[in-house]
């Protein structure tokens, strides 16, 4: 990518790459580089080692600790954090419920929350997706009654990621039950300690626990923690997706998988040579590699158009996430193969019994990435939303 | 960054653009396409006349001294019009070879010819029994008083039939030479055929045909590069068909009525349509990429370019682009159902081009070992074994 940057972007791009390799703890880029579960800590430190350089929120107003950088220079900066291993910011905190706040906050509630946010002194969950409000999430029934000056929140909301290590949830909860699905919709921020808020983890068939449970009973919500106004929730919460949508192909993310992959095949031997001199196996990888490449310049494409300022959502950018989740599952795949039957077992960790010789790199990791990795078409808007973004918003169907 | 067209380019591309629309709709490019010849001198001379013959060559021999992102714009635009006049075998390889390979002199003769339109060129490179191989002709070259002659068979000579001069690779002193032969020279033949998209070929035999070396040395160097440009300037032209096609498809969906409803209502052909979509503009990107391998290679300084780096984005280009030429031309005359199948609706000459282009200079599967023995795209690298 580099040859098509000019000198400034590339002088940017240098200074990133030096930043995260110099700032960033050699041991948390370890285990991001070799697919081990990040701590807590992990993630809080990362945030706010990037928070105290001004690169935690770039996407943020600059009165919040934004940058004002153009779309080329926001691209660089999370290529080159992924290509470095480096934890990404909060996703909750840095593109969901910052910029809302940001964006549609009163200045009370800017002041009481921007600056905790972005440093991760809060750590926010996702309250939108409920079990009957999945890809229809409009459909939500979560009640939020006004009482006085509060609000009295019951229901239940469900695949909250990190949930457990929650602060705060930000919400999107019923306010008015009698008109249009989408018209009666309110955002609203809970501190989840607050007495009738329950989690309850998920276990996935990774055998992660990183979704949960929220349940609300009778549950006293301040109305100033009301963000912007009452029954606007909705054109938040598309604002929000909107934000979503950008960077969730991961493209980075992918180079380092594909490389490891690569890597790893090559030391793995058959009755051929090595696994790449197979030419099944190579002709699969070869094809992820162009695939990859394709994606990346369409990404770079879609960038080259953007103007500085103009932060709505291209309707191309579905391209990016129904190509790059699909190329995120095949990379996690062809790691499954690589590894052969040593690749099969459910393990925490790669030690062996005295005598026993080592399990090949990847062991613990890859099975479970590939079934934790089934996510990926189905989060921030599922495969088939996707296509139906591009039916209707670019071929008019 | 800025991978978008100059204004230059976009004006040239709405030019050519505006020209075709006009005159080379579909009812046209029919009429055309049902001549003797399959393409038309007519819209030969106006190309020739917009200049589009020499956009790539020098000023010494009359071009306009532009480059390759120039014919990617011509090109991507005739794929769009499914043009059938011989751009591809007489500007971009025949004509491409003299510039790479030819001496001052030859250049001369043969390119400002080439750019009025008086003079057609064919590249014979492919032989009966060698499939996509250039490296080793069966075709052989022997030193005789004035120059040489050639005796092998060459086919799949694309724009043979009508060619003036052949570019013709043979073998001599255990490498590959390039050299010019004439159409109308003693020992040559022509056997013409049509291809599956209509475009003219043929297979060549030569029989000690008198011949011209062009220029001098071990032409490998100069025959992959050529070829890499070719398959680069089929990418583009591959958009354009590729584009069109998903245009007049969407269209078809929203007008085609069956159970009292456009077609377009029903989301399976809506996901499909919307595939289709993500594949265009996975092949757009390519195209892009192998523009920029060219360009980038025409930009550097004299022996700076790398032609393996050029040869693998091309070959990573062509693979994407293969794959997606394939998946929209099946899926357009699908989702069109019966009409798509008929000769007088334009969906299936796409298809047509679309089903040959993957197969032209080289095929998927060949592609995808070729990048691989490169060594792909990506480095391999864990951090635990570094």
């Amino acid at each position: 990518m580099d040859q098509l940057l000019n000198q400034e972007e590339r002088d940017f791009a240098q200074h990133m790459r030096a930043f995260y390799r110099t700032e960033i703890p050699e041991e948390i880029r370890y285990r991001v580089a070799v697919g081990e579960e990040l701590s807590k800590d992990d993630i809080v430190t990362t945030q706010r080692i990037l928070n105290k350089y001004g690169y935690a929120v770039p996407n943020w107003p600059v009165e919040w600790g934004g940058q004002d950088w153009t779309p080329v220079q926001r691209h660089i900066w999370l290529e080159e954090m992924q290509l470095a291993c480096v934890p990404q910011p909060l996703a909750f905190n840095a593109s969901m419920v910052g910029p809302v706040i940001a964006t549609f906050g009163s200045q009370e509630i800017k002041e009481r929350f921007l600056p905790a946010t972005a440093n991760l002194d809060i750590w926010w969950s996702q309250g939108f997706s409920e079990p009957n409000a999945g890809s229809d999430l409009a459909s939500l029934k979560t009640s939020a009654v006004r009482k006085g000056d509060v609000y009295v929140v019951n229901g239940q909301k469900t695949w909250t990621t990190l949930g457990q290590y929650g602060d705060w949830i930000f919400m999107l909860v019923r306010t008015d039950p009698s008109v249009k699905k989408q018209a009666g919709i309110s955002f609203l921020l809970i501190d989840m300690k607050t007495p009738g808020v329950t989690v309850r983890p998920i276990e996935l068939i990774d055998g992660s626990v990183e979704v949960n449970e929220v349940f609300f009973e009778n549950v006293e919500v301040p109305v100033e923690n009301l963000v912007g106004e009452e029954n606007k929730g909705w054109t938040y919460a598309k604002f929000l997706l909107g934000n979503e949508r950008t960077g969730i192909a991961r493209i980075g993310m992918s180079k380092v998988n594909l490389a490891r992959a690569k890597a790893y095949a090559a030391m793995t031997r058959t009755s051929r040579g090595t696994l790449l001199d197979d030419p099944l196996f190579s002709a699969r990888l070869t094809k992820l590699e162009a695939q990859l490449t394709a994606l990346e310049f369409t990404q770079l494409r879609i960038l080259s158009t953007q103007v500085a300022g103009n932060d709505k959502p291209d309707p191309r950018s579905s391209v990016l996430k129904l190509h790059g989740s699909q190329l995120q599952q095949d990379i996690t795949e062809l790691l499954v193969d690589v590894l052969g039957p040593q690749g099969l077992d459910f393990i925490d960790n790669a030690a062996t019994g005295d005598g026993f010789s080592d399990l090949p790199p990847a062991s613990v990791d890859a099975i479970r990435d590939y079934f934790n990795y089934r996510k990926v078409t189905i989060y921030g808007g599922s495969s088939e939303v996707q296509r139906g973004i591009i039916s209707k918003a670019i071929l008019g169907l | 960054m800025d991978l978008e067209l100059t204004d230059e380019q976009r004006e040239l591309k709405s030019t050519v653009a505006r020209l075709l629309r006009t005159e080379y709709d579909p009812a046209a490019r029919e009429e055309i396409l049902r001549s003797e010849k399959g393409w038309s001198e007519e819209k030969w001379a106006s190309f020739a006349e917009m200049g589009l013959l020499g956009l790539p060559f020098s000023e010494d021999y009359d071009g306009a001294d532009m480059g390759f992102a120039e014919v990617a714009v011509v090109m991507e635009e005739f794929g769009r019009a499914l043009v059938l006049e011989p751009y591809l075998s007489t500007v971009v390889l025949g004509a491409g070879f003299v510039d790479a390979a030819g001496t001052p002199e030859q250049k001369q003769s043969i390119l400002p010819a080439v750019i009025a339109g008086e003079k057609l060129l064919a590249f014979a490179g492919y032989e009966p029994t060698g499939r996509y191989d250039l490296n080793a002709p069966a075709t052989t070259a022997s030193e005789s008083a004035d120059g040489y002659t050639l005796t092998g068979e060459k086919s799949a000579v694309l724009g043979a039939p009508d060619a003036h001069t052949f570019v013709v690779s043979a073998a001599v002193d255990g490498t590959v030479g390039l050299f010019l032969v004439e159409a109308d020279a003693q020992g040559v033949a022509v056997d013409a055929r049509i291809q599956a998209d209509g475009l003219r070929t043929g297979s060549v035999t030569l029989s000690a045909a008198p011949a011209q070396r062009l220029g001098h040395g071990d032409a490998s160097e100069v025959i992959g590069r050529v070829i890499d440009t070719a398959n680069a300037a089929l990418a583009a032209e591959a958009v354009g068909a590729m584009e069109a096609s998903l245009h007049m498809t969407a269209e078809y969906l929203k007008t085609r009525e069956q159970f009292g409803a456009p077609i377009g209502v029903n989301q399976s052909l809506q996901h499909r349509a919307a595939d289709a979509y993500a594949t265009l503009e996975g092949a757009k990107s390519m195209a892009l990429y192998a523009k920029l391998a060219i360009t980038g290679e025409e930009n550097a300084d004299e022996g700076a370019g790398d032609a393996k780096s050029r040869h693998r984005d091309v070959l990573a280009a062509k693979l994407i682009i293969d794959e997606a030429s394939r998946d929209i031309s099946q899926e357009s005359i699908q989702m069109h159902g019966g009409i798509g199948m008929t000769m007088e609706y334009p969906i299936g000459h796409y298809a047509k081009r679309l089903t040959v282009i993957p197969r032209t200079f080289d095929d998927v599967d060949t592609v995808t070992q070729d990048l691989a023995s490169l060594g792909g795209l990506i480095e391999p690298h864990a951090v635990e074994l570094s």
